[in-house]
């Protein structure tokens, strides 16, 4: 068992791997020719690698916010509401502000941060105030996101001349830098790496990160060492939420250059699945973004040459957090008898 | 009444990962015995009680009972919200059709109290009840099934001592019916005053078996140890100053109310606050630790040391981070005197966890392993050497040897004299009695959330009559 959770990420990999071959043969396809095609299609050529770490980018942040909260203890799944929020700080400043160059640039993703932080903070708040349990507040927070967004970009922020509920244009001046020339694959994908890199050193050097894996591991003990519970638990989820933001603001700045309540098709979800194949530890969860990037951007075409539909992936995705859940569920069994 | 032993293992092996439980033990029960089953924490004495009550399956060796067997649990397994009767006949009510014969239940447990000599309120919500009669309540559950052999694990634990006669009162009458009664503990003097048999076991296997009334409290404690109980630290003299002063404190509910308190300890002393679990110790703790809001006053006179190191009750819950290591877990509660800017001083942590691992004995591969892996004692080691590392000017200790082996009990017991030596001002809960009547240089009981009696060591140094007075206070009794 404890090999198990050493090796989490490759035991994961192992099972889609699995559980692929075997959408795969109920397809009538030979494992094979499926892989094949959603390599290639993930990492054929530079367009498709663009792809691929584009999907990994996106996913990235909320994963790395997710993680933090999860090690504070907290479950937090609304880290698509929460990037949402912050894709429409960016996109509705970007759209009416006018500051020079770079500085906007980061203005924006600090708005990004300041709107997915607000939409975790509520979550935090409320928890930490009147013990509202954070799985519901953030699930339902992910509605109120999207109807908040829906009905600013359908009205009041709508560009002049969007046709569907999206902002105007940002200037080319707030647009992120293209790292592949002819991909879409902007300079958000560094910022990701940086920010794990950071949560990497907070987790194991600093007391906050201390403090904030005692209060997860072990609550009653946490609280006994005078760590403030409720303080920790707003602080993380507001972090965890600023972090999820900052990905829908670099999603707008990087890619999209505009708000549009489309802009994300439930990367807030799929990263609870990266962030615990990742083990929730930072370096891992980057692997494993990479992973779910390949299947993300490969998966269309996997169901274009090798007839496997592509909401197979989604499902794969939802099997592996179970299994996790349940190999973990597992763990603390085999280790209750053994305490036995 | 035939020859047939009641109950006989034979070469019981159990194995879980990384340690044998139990190893190639022999052990036979005959109707009418009471044999005591001792042992150190961990040396397999639970695991050999499940084995024989068929909870669960040995690797290796055979157990045949001539009848059915009884266990009645350290830690009651009652439903608190259901009257005594419902309790006592859980999954095996009388039934008419559908419904349960409520009369004919209530009839059946009257019966069974009756035959046994139980005095029992068969319609008492279990909850109400006093943890004595709560543990009549769990008997009865068992006799109701009528037994022949009956297997207790540590049932006076949290008993008092007047309850502790009266529950014996009545093991001693069913041994003489016939029953072949195995109990599972540590508290030597009652192995002394009413086994017949004592069986000791360590690190799995069975090192000694003898008639109770050949042996003696020390020669038990030598075969458990394997060796010398090692002698406490020796006492010095200093000047006391006072160091807490509580004031009328009042704070909590029911069992958990304190209503009135006032105390004070000074430093180079141990003041040990005697009583049965559930009469406002854990309370009086929070309050002084600062976990809880009160009425009433807690002033610590810290001078130039650190406040207080606490000892908390529950060493899994409250005091460690089970899946850390030893490092990290000797950082926890003292971050702020570990930091350095934003950043925590893991070295010095490690070296600090390293004496800890040299002052106190702790037994671990090396300072990364999990606390989890570690046993009990060790675990409570580094609890203990955590608390008293920085030289706090009050220690709070609550039941610090609880659930670790004599050798472990005695080194902490060491060590707290030596931090009262050395001017630490020592609060020490606990709920043995004969651990403070060790240590304490104060003995004051608490019973209801109150202070009933107060008595000093120059008085009770072991003469009986102090030691019969504060059992009688704990139990409420003048």
């Amino acid at each position: 068992m404890n090999a198990l959770n050493r090796f989490g990420p490759l035991f994961a990999a192992l099972l889609v791997i699995v559980l692929m071959s075997l959408a795969m043969v109920v397809a009538r396809t030979s494992p094979i020719e499926g892989f094949t095609a959603l390599l290639t299609g993930a990492l054929g050529g530079p367009n498709q690698l663009g792809e691929t770490l584009v999907a990994t980018s996106a996913l990235l942040f909320p994963a790395l916010g997710i993680c933090l909260a999860f090690r504070a203890g907290l479950f937090n799944i609304g880290a698509e509401g929460q990037l949402l929020i912050g894709a429409l700080f960016a996109g509705a400043a970007g759209a009416q502000l006018s500051i020079p160059g770079p500085l906007g640039i980061v203005v924006l993703l600090v708005l990004g941060a300041i709107g997915g932080g607000i939409w975790g903070g509520i979550a935090g708040w409320m928890k930490a105030r009147f013990d509202a349990n954070e799985i519901i507040s953030t699930l339902m927070l992910n509605f109120v996101a999207a109807a908040v967004a829906l009905a600013l970009v359908s009205g009041p922020l709508k560009g002049p001349l969007a046709t569907g509920a999206e902002t105007a244009w940002l200037a080319p001046a707030y647009w992120l830098p293209i790292l592949i020339p002819h991909t879409r694959l902007s300079a958000g994908l560094l910022l990701a790496l940086v920010i794990a890199a950071i949560l990497q050193w907070v987790f194991r050097a600093t007391v906050f990160g201390y403090e904030l894996t005692a209060g997860g591991e072990a609550p009653e003990a946490a609280r006994r060492s005078g760590i403030n519970i409720s303080r920790l638990t707003w602080i993380a989820l507001t972090l965890s939420g600023a972090i999820a933001g900052i990905g829908g603001a670099t999603i707008v700045t990087g890619e999209l250059h505009r708000f549009n309540t489309q802009l994300s098709p439930g990367y807030g979800f799929t990263a609870i699945a990266v962030a615990l194949v990742g083990d929730l530890q930072p370096l891992w969860i980057c692997v494993a973004a990479f992973g779910f990037g390949i299947l993300e951007s490969g998966g269309l075409a996997m169901q274009a040459s090798a007839q496997v539909p592509k909401d197979t992936i989604h499902i794969i995705e939802g099997l592996i957090i179970l299994v996790l859940a349940a190999r973990r569920y597992v763990a603390t069994r085999v280790e209750k008898v053994q305490a036995a | 009444m035939n020859d047939r032993p009641a109950l006989e293992l034979r070469g019981i092996r159990k194995a879980f990962p990384g340690i044998v439980a139990v190893d190639g033990v022999d052990l036979t029960l005959q109707p009418g015995e009471i044999h005591a089953l001792v042992g150190e924490n961990g040396a397999g004495k639970s695991t050999l009680a499940a084995i024989a009550f068929g909870e669960l399956q040995p690797d290796e060796g055979s157990v045949a009972a001539n009848g059915t067997v009884g266990l009645v649990h350290q830690h009651f397994e009652l439903v608190g919200r259901l009257r005594v009767w419902e309790n006592v006949l859980l999954g095996r009510e009388p039934r008419r059709g559908w419904r349960i014969d409520a009369e004919a239940a209530r009839a059946r447990v009257l019966d069974v109290a009756q035959r046994n000599g139980l005095e029992i309120d068969p319609d008492a919500i279990v909850e109400t009840l006093p943890v004595g009669v709560q543990q009549r309540v769990e008997l009865l559950r068992e006799l109701d099934r009528e037994p022949s052999v009956l297997l207790l694990d540590e049932p006076t634990a949290a008993l008092a001592p007047s309850e502790i006669e009266a529950f014996f009162a009545t093991i001693v009458r069913l041994a003489q019916r016939g029953t072949a009664i195995m109990i599972v503990t540590h508290k030597l003097q009652e192995v002394i005053a009413y086994s017949s048999t004592v069986t000791v076991m360590r690190h799995g296997k069975i090192t000694a078996t003898m008639p109770t009334a050949r042996t003696s409290i020390d020669a038990i404690a030598q075969a458990m140890v394997g060796g010398e109980v090692p002698a406490l630290a020796a006492r010095e003299e200093r000047p006391r100053t006072p160091v807490l002063r509580v004031r009328d404190l009042r704070c909590g509910q029911d069992e958990r109310r304190i209503d009135g308190i006032s105390l004070y300890v000074a430093s180079g002393e141990i003041v040990g606050i005697a009583g049965v679990e559930g009469n406002g110790q854990s309370t009086l703790a929070d309050c002084i630790s600062g976990m809880t809001n009160f009425d009433g006053s807690v002033e610590i006179e810290h001078g130039d040391r650190p406040k207080m190191g606490v000892i908390p009750q529950d060493r899994h819950r409250e005091g460690l981070v089970m899946g850390w290591s030893i490092v990290d877990n000797v950082i926890l509660g003292r971050q702020e005197a570990l930091r350095r800017g934003a950043l925590l001083d893991r070295d010095r942590a490690r070296v600090e966890a390293a004496l800890i691992e040299e002052r106190f004995d702790v037994r671990a591969a090396n300072l990364d392993v999990a606390v989890r892996t570690l046993s009990g004692g060790n675990q409570q080691k580094i609890v203990v050497g955590r608390a008293l590392i920085d030289q706090p000017a009050l220690i709070l200790a609550y039941n610090p040897t609880r659930g670790i082996d004599v050798g472990a009990a005695a080194l902490v017991q060491s060590r707290l004299i030596e931090a009262r030596n050395g001017g630490a001002a020592v609060l020490l809960i606990s709920f043995e009695l004969d651990e403070l009547l060790t240590v304490a240089d104060r003995i004051v009981v608490m019973y209801r959330g109150r202070i009933v009696g107060a008595f000093d060591r120059t008085h009770f140094d072991r003469t009986h009559f102090d030691r019969t007075a504060i059992g009688r206070l704990m139990a409420g009794s003048q």
